[in-house]
């Protein structure tokens, strides 16, 4: 992230000072180099990858976690005491066909309860923080997400 | 049994409703008249004009008063403000009457006088005087009308109030919303937010100086107070837990609001100037939505602790918690009424989400809306009709309000989408 912040801003300044010293004359902006890949980009997607997924779902009005998702968590659980340096960020979702606040109360239980499930299985709290989006972001009903940040 | 009984009485609520509801009073609002002469007088005239047709639009939104339309030619001398040509009010079939006067100051400011007849037995029902701004004709106006509603209906006018919402532009991840202030005729609209961050369920403080609503700036939704005169704002609670549902005591010095403790959601009250929360619930189901009765002894909320939401009072200091919803389905977001009368909730079935009203008791449950995507009541200050939020797909959503007595909701109309309106009582 710094390091894209850095570039951008060098890109800027020459640009700036280009024009400034060469008022009429066009030259080419430089060629932007491929960014490498940020290392949140690559967690997240080692994640993934290795926890068969970073969703894990819900049935109606309910905080309970199904076998499914303790298999997803514990895989999860798995990576992270692996990666103490990272650092996920656990977001509940409620039904959008329920009211706003207890949409709102059920997913952030749904988020506390996961979290509990990770410390459970050996994460320490510091890594996992939780929130919850209620039933005010579409398409994700009933399930909570596990963000790397 | 008790199914029977319970729509029986609803029946008998109904058909009881229906007899009482009586014709529209029809008012008469003849210009207002001045005092003063000449130049000014003509000035004062052309204000009185812009106040009278202010108090016909008033009026015409309510169910009960009918305004007859205002005629420049009905124009009275100023002795006649407190002395109407009655006759001439009957022959046009009219009950009510209002006159009244502007008169310039010394100042630069003005003094609006209103007063509302009885036509029929020729007598003064109310009157009302102020000193405004030149400019600020139009509260004069809402006072008048507010004057007029009340004694014409018993019940205090709607007209000089503010109205809350969350303003929405975009849908989907798009989806942009931004907490919005309004006079309850649309004048005077502003938005509090930048739109920068997801904002949800406004709530305006009784007296009007301040707004509580929950922000996700800081990543997590949490309950922000902010003073509507200086700007500036803080958060209800100095921790990093979860909190919202904020709603303000009747006499603006309390807020209720829920507040996450691990996976538990409880209500806890904290005074509105800060300090530490005082927890009133402890079950280990979601406790949330409180709304305190109109004299600040009781609050009404939802719990699922029985399994299912359903709405509970108890006293303003936790005790005597007690479910007085039991007609099947899930009820939501309770309101209590200005009167103390009903309990607005939004009901959740097989067939979606409607807005009702019980009886605070528990009693004389009414289906107001149809559905499908109806929720989170909020009520006049007359006590006579309801606003609420009803989705269209799409997330789209938009507010309306509806009336007790059984009509259609109408559409309330917001510059963008809007959603969780608000609706405060009558500004002083």
């Amino acid at each position: 992230m710094r390091i894209k912040a850095a570039f951008l801003l060098t890109l800027l300044v020459g640009a700036t000072v280009a024009e400034a010293q060469l008022p009429g004359l066009r030259r080419r902006a430089p060629t932007p180099q491929q960014p490498v890949l940020s290392t949140i980009d690559a967690q997240r997607a080692e994640f993934a990858a290795q926890s068969g997924g970073t969703t894990v779902y819900f049935g109606s009005d309910s905080a309970i976690i199904g076998a499914p998702a303790k298999a997803t968590l514990g895989a999860q659980a798995a990576w992270l005491r692996r990666h103490p340096e990272v650092a996920v960020r656990i977001e509940g979702y409620g039904d959008g066909l329920d009211t706003r606040d207890h949409a709102l109360a059920v997913g952030a239980r749904r988020a506390e309860e996961v979290r509990s499930y990770l410390v459970l299985l050996g994460v320490p709290g510091a890594q996992v923080s939780t929130t919850s989006w209620g039933k005010e972001r579409p398409g994700l009903g009933r399930a909570v997400t596990i963000l790397v940040r | 049994m008790t199914k029977l009984f319970v729509s029986l009485l609803m029946l008998g609520i109904g058909s009881a409703a229906a007899a009482q509801q009586p014709a529209a009073t029809v008012i008469a609002i003849p210009p207002l008249s001045s005092p003063d002469s000449g130049n000014k007088g003509n000035e004062m005239l052309a204000i009185g004009w812009n106040v009278t047709q202010a108090i016909e639009a008033d009026l015409r939104q309510t169910a009960e008063v009918t305004p007859l339309k205002p005629n420049r030619d009905d124009y009275y001398p100023y002795p006649e403000v407190t002395g109407p040509n009655f006759t001439k009010w009957r022959q046009a079939k009219a009950k009510t009457l209002i006159t009244g006067f502007v008169q310039g100051r010394s100042d630069g400011r003005v003094t609006v006088g209103c007063y509302v007849y009885d036509v029929e037995k020729a007598r003064e029902l109310g009157r009302k005087g102020f000193i405004i701004g030149a400019n600020d004709w139009r509260r004069a106006a809402h006072k008048c009308s507010g004057l007029a509603y009340t004694a014409i209906t018993g019940a205090p006018g709607i007209f000089d109030t503010h109205i809350a919402y969350v303003a929405e532009s975009g849908v989907g991840e798009a989806r942009g919303r931004r907490i919005a202030v309004m006079d309850s005729d649309g004048q005077n609209h502003r938005y509090l937010t930048a739109g920068d961050a997801m904002v949800l369920t406004p709530r305006l403080a009784p007296k009007g100086d301040s707004l509580a609503y929950v922000s996700f700036a800081g990543g997590k939704p949490a309950v922000r107070v902010v003073d509507l005169n200086s700007g500036q704002e803080r958060p209800l609670v100095p921790n990093d837990a979860i909190s919202f549902a904020p709603r303000f005591s009747p006499d603006s010095s309390r807020i209720a609001f829920s507040m996450m403790l691990g996976a538990n959601s409880d209500i806890y009250v904290v005074s509105a100037n800060g300090g530490a929360p005082r927890r009133l619930t402890t079950s280990p189901g979601v406790d949330t939505d409180p709304s305190f009765s109109p004299d600040g002894t009781k609050i009404v909320f939802e719990s699922d602790r029985g399994g299912s939401q359903q709405l509970y009072v108890m006293n303003a200091d936790g005790s005597g918690q007690r479910r007085i919803t039991f007609g099947g389905g899930w009820y939501a977001s309770p309101s209590w009424s200005p009167d103390g009368q009903w309990i607005a909730f939004t009901r959740r079935g097989q067939d979606g989400r409607r807005i009702g009203i019980i009886g605070a008791d528990g009693g004389g449950e009414k289906a107001l809306t149809s559905g499908p995507g109806d929720e989170g009541p909020s009520w006049a200050a007359s006590g006579r009709e309801l606003l609420f939020q009803r989705s269209l797909g799409a997330g789209r959503a938009t507010i309306y309000r509806v009336a007790l007595d059984g009509s259609d909701p109408r559409e309330l109309v917001t510059p963008q989408g809007g959603s969780d309106p608000d609706w405060s009582g009558v500004v002083e």
